[in-house]
């Protein structure tokens, strides 16, 4: 044994020695397959008012972006008792070395001025090490209400030039609002800014209200109400708060619609004779057509993006998992086959991935899986996990996390697809079934 | 005496021995675990065997409960809020630099660093031999994902890349002490830890987390490049038609000088590896150009500082160019990030490192 070691000690030493003695040709070449992932330090000094009355916007739209970026889990913010330089003018140019020494790699410069209730915002991108700009400048111009928006359209901005990807930031997210104990819970629909800021109410809370979901141009909502007494589907104009029912009220229950990224088509579950198939409807015409026909139980239908095909549910195997097919009905082919039930699956807006509600062991999972059911992911695991929905940009996903006991409530919580920075988003109230819209123009 | 006297008084005998001592040795019959059966029908199996199913929901929901004879207050109707007005952005010229700021102060120099960071580079070539065991603790959730776990540091420890001891001047002593910061290397995780598998125990295992590849068989040395027929015959010793063979030949050599002397060791370019693998953040990259591989080629001074304007993307393969142009930025962060203080690298051998081209291969880093 020894021996053999011996002589593969002397094997190895000669390979070694025969390469090292080897001339080398060309330019030394190593190759890195071992990095560190951790959040990029980035630099973002209050922007500089240009009017006496843009000092007002131009902190808190700094610190808007701040909270934008470093909330993504990506990016984490040199704070400002740490910058050795101020940014006393826009056109100034920046002093690269003293945020190399603050170790901030992106550094963001602004300024705001208002006229009236005119606001304008003007912002550049900085890569400090490379010491030049990030991309062009861009100016923003818009009222003074909507500063945020011109902060999330900023933050926007900068993400998609470091990551490479579309941001999300300027995009609201629908959901149900709740109150009042667990026996007696007020639902009313709401929407909000994505970061839970400006919060309005769309329905009060006489009738419960379920799984509102946004169209693709994110101009209207449907939502499942029980106002009549038995589940219907409704559109809603978010911006006019104007609403009208869309599923016959011949008895049937309609409930779980989403549109189809038309917009002009819905697909949704209708229960007919205690058997629950899925449906498409147009909405102008109200032309229906049956999409399965199986004694089972199919719902929550969810449109690829391309709007080709349909990921819904249904226990026909004896279990609730998830399958995949045409969007005109046809063949429905299985893709989930891990242990224990899975629904509410939701195509990602880039196409590539469904999210899913997994219930395993008592315990509640969002995950993700390719749409043809490989590489399963678990993101989250607790008591009660349900309904993900995911950003336009298909990075993030936010979906109701519901406490255990009679003092339980339900919050929305958000994780990036990786499993990291999960946490809670701030809401008013109780909050579940969230629908993140898409990007606003 | 008979044998059929023997037979009968030794069977008498064994007889009376079993009649006087037979009663001392009861034989009990062994304990037995008695279970009562009961034969149940095949309907009544089927039933019991459906209560351990999980309840099914019922796809009709409950009927609502009418709402109650007080009437709540009703709320006001919801008003649309008026859109706030945003035009499309419109790109900014770039700004004219301020004639009056011509000279940037220079970076403060980062302190030199005495003490080498120990790098797995250095560990024997033995070490190829014996597999790499996987660790048996968990995982902890961290900001931070490297390629080497890091326990979490003292509360009070700054955080930096080299780790060092805290030394407080004592009092009384007899020589000068230096005071020294207590400073350690940041928390980091070797993997993406979710809330999924937070709490997972990895089972120790004796199995190999990675396995090297066995090397490949060194290329055969090239031959000497064939001098032209100019410069022929070969054999000839003549001073005069070396130098002429020379000034023919080596003409263009004069631009690109190929790099001469000993090659770096393998010990030598781990160290480098090392070195820009600590700072190549690839935390902040789109999924896209997670799967790009780019080369990228730098040039260094003789201080082992890379010069910025020379780094270049040399080529890309597995995404968009637009992922390539993200993880090129990631690239060449790491190595002016890494390359401010000089990558350490033996002097005697510039001509070795002076040009290097790095593959970034972020293969291993997608999802860990």
């Amino acid at each position: 044994m020894r021996k053999i070691l011996a002589a593969l000690l002397i094997g190895a030493a000669a390979a070694a020695g025969a390469g090292a003695a080897m001339a080398q040709d060309g330019p030394l070449r190593i190759e890195i397959d071992q990095g560190v992932i951790e959040p990029l330090p980035y630099a973002v000094p209050d922007f500089v008012p240009e009017t006496p009355a843009a000092s007002e916007y131009a902190a808190q739209i700094a610190r808007v972006i701040a909270a934008d970026l470093s909330g993504t889990g990506l990016f984490r913010e040199v704070p400002a008792s740490a910058h050795i330089s101020k940014v006393t003018g826009f056109d100034s140019p920046v002093k690269y070395a003293d945020w190399k020494a603050v170790n901030a790699q992106a550094l963001i410069t602004g300024a705001v001025s208002v006229n009236g209730n005119q606001l304008t915002v003007r912002f550049r991108g900085h890569d400090v090490f490379a010491e030049k700009e990030l991309g062009t400048g861009l100016q923003f111009n818009g009222t003074t209400d909507g500063w945020r928006r011109m902060a999330h359209k900023v933050a926007d901005a900068v993400y998609s030039r470091i990551t490479g990807e579309s941001g999300y930031f300027d995009s609201r997210v629908v959901y149900v609002s709740e109150s009042g104990p667990k026996n007696d819970r007020r639902k009313r629909l709401a929407v909000m800014d994505y970061d839970g800021a400006n919060v309005q109410y769309l329905t009060n809370s006489a009738s419960i209200v379920l799984a509102p979901r946004f169209s693709p141009s994110g101009d209207r909502v449907l939502y499942t109400s029980y106002e009549s007494g038995f589940p219907q589907i409704h559109v809603l104009d978010v911006g006019q708060v104007q609403r009208k029912v869309l599923s016959s009220g011949d008895g049937t229950m309609s409930f779980a619609p989403r549109f189809a990224p038309d917009g002009r088509t819905i697909v949704y579950s209708q229960t007919q004779g205690g058997n629950t198939d899925l449906f498409s409807m147009d909405i102008q015409t109200g032309a229906k057509s049956r999409l399965t026909s199986a004694p089972s139980i199919e719902t929550a239908p969810s449109f690829s993006p391309d709007g080709s095909q349909i990921v819904f549910e249904s226990d026909r195997s004896g279990s609730q998992q998830l399958y995949v097919m045409p969007a005109g009905g046809g063949e429905a082919r299985r893709i989930s086959f891990g242990e224990g039930r899975y629904g509410t699956p939701v195509w990602s807006p880039r196409g590539d991935m469904i999210a899913f509600t997994k219930q395993n062991k008592g315990r509640f999972h969002i995950g993700v899986m390719r749409t043809d059911g490989g590489e399963e992911r678990l993101l989250t695991a607790s008591f009660l996990d349900e309904g993900p929905t995911w950003a336009p940009n298909g990075r993030v996903i936010m979906f109701t996390r519901e406490s255990q006991g009679s003092a339980g409530r339900a919050l929305l919580y958000s994780v990036d697809i990786t499993g990291r920075n999960l946490k809670p988003v701030k809401t008013p109230d109780g909050a579940s079934d969230p629908a993140w819209s898409p990007l606003q123009n | 005496m008979q044998t059929g006297t023997k037979i009968s008084l030794a069977g008498h005998g064994l007889l009376m021995t079993w009649v006087v001592f037979g009663a001392w040795f009861p034989s009990e019959p062994l304990p037995s675990n008695v279970q009562q059966v009961a034969l149940i029908s095949a309907e009544q199996f089927e039933k019991l065997s459906q209560q351990r199913q999980a309840p099914q929901v019922s796809p009709e929901p409950a009927p609502l409960n009418e709402p109650a004879a007080v009437q709540p207050a009703p709320e006001p109707a919801p008003q649309p809020d008026p859109e706030p007005e945003i035009t499309q952005p419109e790109p900014l010229e770039p700004a004219e630099p301020d004639p009056q700021v011509t000279d940037l102060p220079e970076q403060p120099p980062e302190p030199e660093v005495p003490v080498e960071v120990p790098s797995a580079a250095e560990e024997p070539e033995i070490s190829s031999l014996v597999p790499q065991v996987r660790p048996e603790t968990a995982p902890r959730p961290v900001d931070r994902v490297a390629p080497e776990p890091v326990a979490p540091p003292e509360p009070d420890t700054r955080i930096d890349d080299i780790v060092q001891p805290e030394v407080a001047p004592e009092e009384g002593a007899e020589t000068e002490q230096e005071t020294q910061e207590a400073t350690a290397r940041e928390a980091a995780s070797d993997r993406i830890v979710t809330e999924e598998n937070e709490g997972e125990d990895v089972a120790a295992s004796a199995a190999p987390a990675v396995s090297k590849r066995p090397r490949t068989r060194p290329a055969r040395p090239e031959p000497e490049p064939q001098v032209t027929e100019a410069a022929q015959p070969a054999d000839t010793s003549d001073a005069v038609a070396d130098a002429l063979a020379e000034a023919l030949a080596g003409g263009a050599d004069v631009e690109a000088p190929e790099p001469s002397g000993p090659p770096l060791t393998l010990g030598e370019k781990d160290a480098l590896r090392v070195e820009v693998s600590r700072c190549w953040n690839v935390g902040s990259l789109s999924t896209d150009a997670l799967k790009t591989t780019v080369v990228v080629g730098v040039s260094l001074a003789q201080d082992g500082k890379p010069d910025t304007g020379s780094i270049r993307m040399l080529s890309s393969t597995g995404g968009s160019a637009a992922a390539a142009k993200q993880a090129y930025e990631a690239a060449r962060r790491a190595i002016i990030r890494c390359g401010s203080t000089g990558f350490q690298l033996p002097p005697e051998k510039y001509s070795q490192w002076r040009d290097i081209e790095m593959t970034f291969n972020p293969e291993r880093m997608r999802i860990k």
